[in-house]
């Protein structure tokens, strides 16, 4: 393996993803190219329906691409299956969803532990609990989601993406169910962990004042790749 | 660590009330299947106890010649408690009076099913004892006390021997239904036979051997023998058939049996829905686990476990409320009966424990195989993988395991088969129903904004999960319409058999200038009482001028009435009558024709087929030497399950005048009476009376248990029903939630939500209970065709009770399940759906 492709934490390469349809298959991407090093923040931007998420779901590993190749910290995911994706993810991903995704029946605590206890973590509680304390939630550890306000649930959700220190961080819309203040306010939480954690973070969203936080902003449009440019918070990386 | 995470997930859904549901489902199968399976098992037990009674043992060995010793020696070698018994008539004499006795000659052991009452003296207490007279005593029956003039103590002759009358015999358990002979009956020890010296070559005698103990023995023994068998031996048991007893024993089982089935059938009902449904609720948790690294391993042996837990506490829990419920229903029972029941054993035990087993695994495998497969990608598609919510493999393996569980608990498929077809039917009817009422609802053009458009809308919307909810519903309903027609059409049945009113006691023996007498005894007691019937002996001895040749053809292990079997040149107890009676039907012929001047004779089907008569035919008879010819006119069908008197062979009254007759009559003594009974027997010490009042208390305890027991099933599946109906509107919860959100968010007004709630389930369950009526009773009566061999009938009252029940029943607990989601305020019900 090159050092190149050790920076390159994210390498895709000619990814297609074509869906059957009674009108016969549809193209959601097609002949997408792009690497992410180390360390960056990435949005990928696009109007509802240009396959986003869908690219979101194929560089995480939850899905798999119809053709092409995808490669997470040096492993190519197009060659796993779903089981090794898994191991692959518990290992080194984390995740931020637009509906926050607690398992209802867990505590915030018990939720927040959730990655580490499937990875077989012993050391998750005091962990759990220090992402708590730093996400501000540390007086509300034996809650359920469903006594945690929106806000409170997502900064729950973020605390879970940091545990086990993945290495990159997919969010997906992580403000889009939250009022301006509770937004801004998980978006600051998010980006401040990533840069303390040096996580690399692929951001989903349709917000263009989010977009611009990132290093690097990828347009997509009808499932093709239309252009990438820095963000506003691009300092070192350069394409 | 996964089990960690097991535990506290399971620990947590738990309390959140994620598992009660199917907690409850597997529970209620448990304690369904428990309870019922102990109390009809109970029951059962104890009317077969009860039945075995009525013979004095568990089978008995019958013929009119002796029995070989070695069948004793075997019975007694297996294992089996056995017993002698020898029937004949002979004189008694004392006081200078002579009376002829019918008398059993009992042998230690007997009797080994049942007690013989006893009273030490007229006006004293009778008590209940197990036990022979000793040897020189005899117990006589009260009638005999008086015709003889005796006091308790004093010395009678019979035969040549002369004995003690040491005790007034009130009932044995086997003592003779309506035998005209048997009427003065006397109880003498085995050993004393000889001493009577009544027995001689060519004496008219019966001869039973009394077998009891385990089925199995009973059967090995029976295996034995068999082979060694004569025509002219019976081998008879409480439920041979055309025993009244019998084939009410069999009818109760059968019921119970079916009862038993329906309460499985619900169970399995609420067990599929709520495994499905707690399948559901945990895609999003697992494709997140999933997404999150989580192995197919370990979310797999997460959920296993799960399951091994919920099934392991339900099954405790089910079995010991069931315990419970048992105990208190058969406690019940038992009191009310005044008797013991007998302990059920390991089997209910064991069935529960499987079906709670079997149901957890079956019902639940495939939503859990579902489970598994859910994709990760769920976190970001919410929709996807819910398409395997809609299993048809889900459908089918429930289905089948249902079927499989009820042809396992009642061992008999076509019972099942009858069940299940009927079920299918229903199913298959509501499908087709429901979806053209939802679609056709379109069409009435009710107002928008109308609580009524808005519940057709619901419905229309919802038209597949309406259709299962429907189903589900209907079949509820079904059940209950079923159980509830069929308690009551049974039991009315068997009560028109054994009437609250019918006669308690026989007299025979009246001679007719006793009969005005008699007749104005009553009317001054105020005593109700039936007819005064001629009666006179005889023997049918020639077909067509061809003399009968003395056999007694007998099906193997079939008992039938004792005059159709030796009919032919045995002395019957013969009548005239003008009406046909009772409980009779004239199946081939005529019923005599007033003005015929030719002598007549109507036959029991019994007898015709057993003697090979057909109408046409000439039968000779022989009364007191004096032979005469009767053309055969009608055949006629006997309800000998009846508790009225029957005669296979009656003349039209053309005969009258030609021989003596004695006369006999049918009354309802009331207690307290007994004094005038005695009153009675000594101005007429002659006449006879067979008090079967115990009989027919005996035959209504039977009834009154049977009932009794239907009643607690009726009560298992109405819960069985409710919780059904509540794991169904559980399971639509979610989406109503959304729903009243989005039509709260729209402007809508609170009652105009709760009317359309209510309406939506009052039409449910009006249609619901609709097509349950219709399928219950079609069913009913092609099971009641099928299975109890009666006449069925349709029921009108059924297909009002089917819905108007129907809707009360799912509008009452659909609306108050549903109430406490319309209560809660929109943020509250946001938060839930989030």
């Amino acid at each position: 393996m090159s050092v190149l492709s050790q920076l390159n934490v994210i390498q895709v390469k000619g990814l297609n993803k074509t869906v059957s349809t009674f009108e016969g298959d549809l193209d959601i991407l097609s002949d997408i190219n792009f690497t992410v090093k180390s360390g960056e923040s990435v949005a990928i931007v696009g109007t509802s329906g240009s396959g986003k998420s869908t690219l979101l779901s194929l560089l995480a590993g939850l899905d798999t691409g119809s053709a092409g190749e995808v490669f997470l910290d040096g492993a190519a995911l197009h060659k796993l299956d779903e089981e090794e994706r898994a191991r692959l993810r518990a290992e080194k991903v984390g995740f931020v969803f637009q509906s926050f995704m607690l398992v209802q029946s867990l505590t915030a605590l018990e939720n927040v532990m959730l990655p580490a206890e499937l990875a077989g973590d012993k050391g998750a509680k005091q962990q759990a609990s220090e992402l708590l304390e730093k996400v501000g939630l540390s007086h509300r550890v034996s809650h359920y989601p469903s006594q945690l306000s929106g806000g409170e649930q997502q900064r729950v959700a973020i605390a879970r993406a940091f545990i086990g220190s993945p290495k990159i961080l997919f969010a997906d819309e992580p403000s889009a169910n939250l009022d301006s203040k509770n937004g801004h306010l998980i978006e600051k939480l998010l980006f401040d962990l990533n840069k303390q954690n040096g996580t690399t973070l692929i951001l989903v969203t349709h917000d263009e004042a989010l977009a611009q936080q990132c290093d690097r902003i990828i347009h997509i449009e009808a499932g093709q790749l239309e252009k990438i440019r820095e963000g506003e918070g691009a300092t070192v990386h350069v394409v | 660590m996964w089990f960690k995470l097991a535990l506290t997930l399971f620990s947590r859904e738990l309390r959140r009330g994620e598992l009660t549901i199917i907690f409850a489902a597997i529970a209620l199968a448990v304690l369904t299947v428990f309870s019922l399976s102990s109390v009809t098992e109970r029951i059962r037990l104890n009317i077969e106890q009860k039945s075995a009674d009525f013979i004095a043992a568990d089978r008995r060995l019958a013929s009119n010649h002796p029995l070989d010793d070695a069948f004793i020696l075997e019975a007694q070698k297996q294992g089996l408690q056995t017993a002698r018994q020898m029937f004949f008539d002979s004189m008694l004499f004392a006081n200078d009076e002579l009376v002829l006795g019918s008398i059993k000659a009992v042998s230690e052991g007997y009797p080994l099913r049942g007690v013989v009452t006893l009273k030490d003296g007229f006006d004293q207490a009778d008590y209940e004892v197990q036990g022979v007279p000793q040897r020189g005593e005899v117990w006589l029956s009260e009638g005999l006390f008086y015709s003889l003039g005796l006091a308790l103590g004093d010395e009678v002759e019979i035969g040549a021997g002369v004995f003690r009358a040491s005790k007034i015999l009130v009932n044995e358990p086997d003592a003779p239904f309506f035998s005209l002979a048997g009427n003065k009956r006397v109880l003498l020890n085995y050993t004393d036979i000889g001493t009577t010296q009544a027995v001689q070559p060519g004496s008219r005698v019966f001869y039973r051997m009394l077998f009891a103990g385990e089925e199995a023995v009973l059967t090995d023994y029976y295996g034995w023998l068999k082979p060694q068998m004569r025509d002219n031996q019976r081998w008879q048991g409480i439920k041979d058939r055309q025993s009244p007893l019998g084939e009410n024993l069999e009818r109760s089982e059968r019921f119970l049996l079916l009862a038993g089935l329906f309460g499985i059938m619900l169970a399995a009902v609420a067990m599929a829905v709520s495994a499905k449904r707690y399948c559901e609720r945990q895609y999003d948790p697992v494709a997140m686990m999933k997404t999150l690294g989580g192995s197919r391993a370990t979310i797999r042996n997460i959920f296993l476990l799960h399951l091994c837990m919920v099934t392991m506490f339900s099954v405790a829990i089910g079995l010991a409320i069931g315990y419970v419920l048992q105990a208190v229903a058969t406690d019940y029972l038992a009191n009310f009966m005044d008797t013991q029941l007998p302990q059920a054993g390991f089997k209910p035990w064991l069935l529960s424990i499987t079906i709670g087993v079997v149901c957890a695994l079956m019902f639940s495998l495939k939503p859990l195989l579902d489970l598994f497969d859910i994709p990760p990608l769920r976190v970001l598609r919410r929709n996807l993988g819910d398409k395997l919510a809609v299993s048809r493999v889900h459908m089918a393996l429930s289905v089948s395991t249902i079927f499989v569980l009820m042809w396992f608990f009642s061992g008999e498929l076509k019972t099942t088969l009858l069940l299940f077809g009927g079920t299918a039917i229903l199913m298959l009817v509501l499908f087709g129903v429901s979806r053209l009422l939802f679609s056709a609802g379109r069409k009435l053009g009710l107002s928008p904004g109308s609580s009524w458009s808005l519940a057709i809308a619901t419905l229309q919307k919802r038209a597949n999960a309406n259709a299962v909810q429907l189903i589900s519903f209907a079949l509820a309903i079904k059940l209950m319409l079923f159980l509830f027609v069929l308690k009551n059409d049974l039991i009315s049945d068997w009560q028109m058999q054994v009437p609250e009113d019918a006669p308690n006691a026989f007299l025979i023996n009246i001679s007719e200038p006793e009969v005005t007498s008699i007749e104005s005894f009553f009317v001054q007691n105020n005593i109700s009482h039936a007819d005064f019937y001629p009666v006179f002996r005889g023997r049918a001895n020639a077909l067509n001028g061809e003399k009968f040749a003395r056999t007694a053809s007998k099906q193997e292990g079939e008992e039938q009435d004792e005059d159709a079997a030796e009919g032919a040149g045995r002395e019957l107890n013969l009548t005239w009558m003008t009406k046909l009676p009772e409980g009779n039907e004239v199946i081939e012929g005529t019923w005599f024709d007033p003005n015929s001047e030719k002598l007549e004779v109507s036959i029991s089907k019994g007898m015709a087929e057993g003697m090979n008569i057909k109408i046409g035919d000439r039968l000779t008879f022989l009364v007191n030497e004096q032979s005469f010819e009767a053309n055969v006119t009608s055949l006629r069908s006997v309800d000998w399950g009846s508790l009225k008197p029957n005669f296979v062979m009656i003349f039209n009254p053309k005969v009258a005048g030609k021989f003596p007759v004695t006369y006999f009559t049918a009354a309802q003594f009331s207690e307290g009476d007994e004094k005038t009974v005695s009153q009675l027997l000594r101005d007429h010490p002659t006449v006879s009376m067979i008090d079967i009042k115990s009989r027919l208390e005996q035959a209504q305890s039977m009834i009154a248990q049977v009932s009794l027991a239907i009643s607690f099933v009726l009560a298992i599946v109405l819960t069985s029903g409710a919780l059904v109906l509540i794991s169904q509107v559980q399971a639509s919860l979610a989406e109503r939630m959304q729903e009243i959100v989005i039509l709260r968010t729209l402007g809508a007004r609170g009652r105009l939500i709760k009317l359309a709630t209510l309406y939506e389930f009052l039409l449910l369950g009006a249609l619901a209970g609709f097509v349950a009526a219709l399928v219950s009773d079609v069913t009913l009566l092609i099971i009641q065709r099928e299975l109890f061999e009666v006449e069925g009938k349709l029921h009108p009252y059924v297909w009002v009770l089917g819905p108007s029940t129907g809707a009360l029943f799912v509008a009452v607990i659909g609306y108050f399940m549903v109430a406490s989601t319309m209560r809660q305020n929109t943020q509250g019900l946001l938060r839930k759906l989030a």
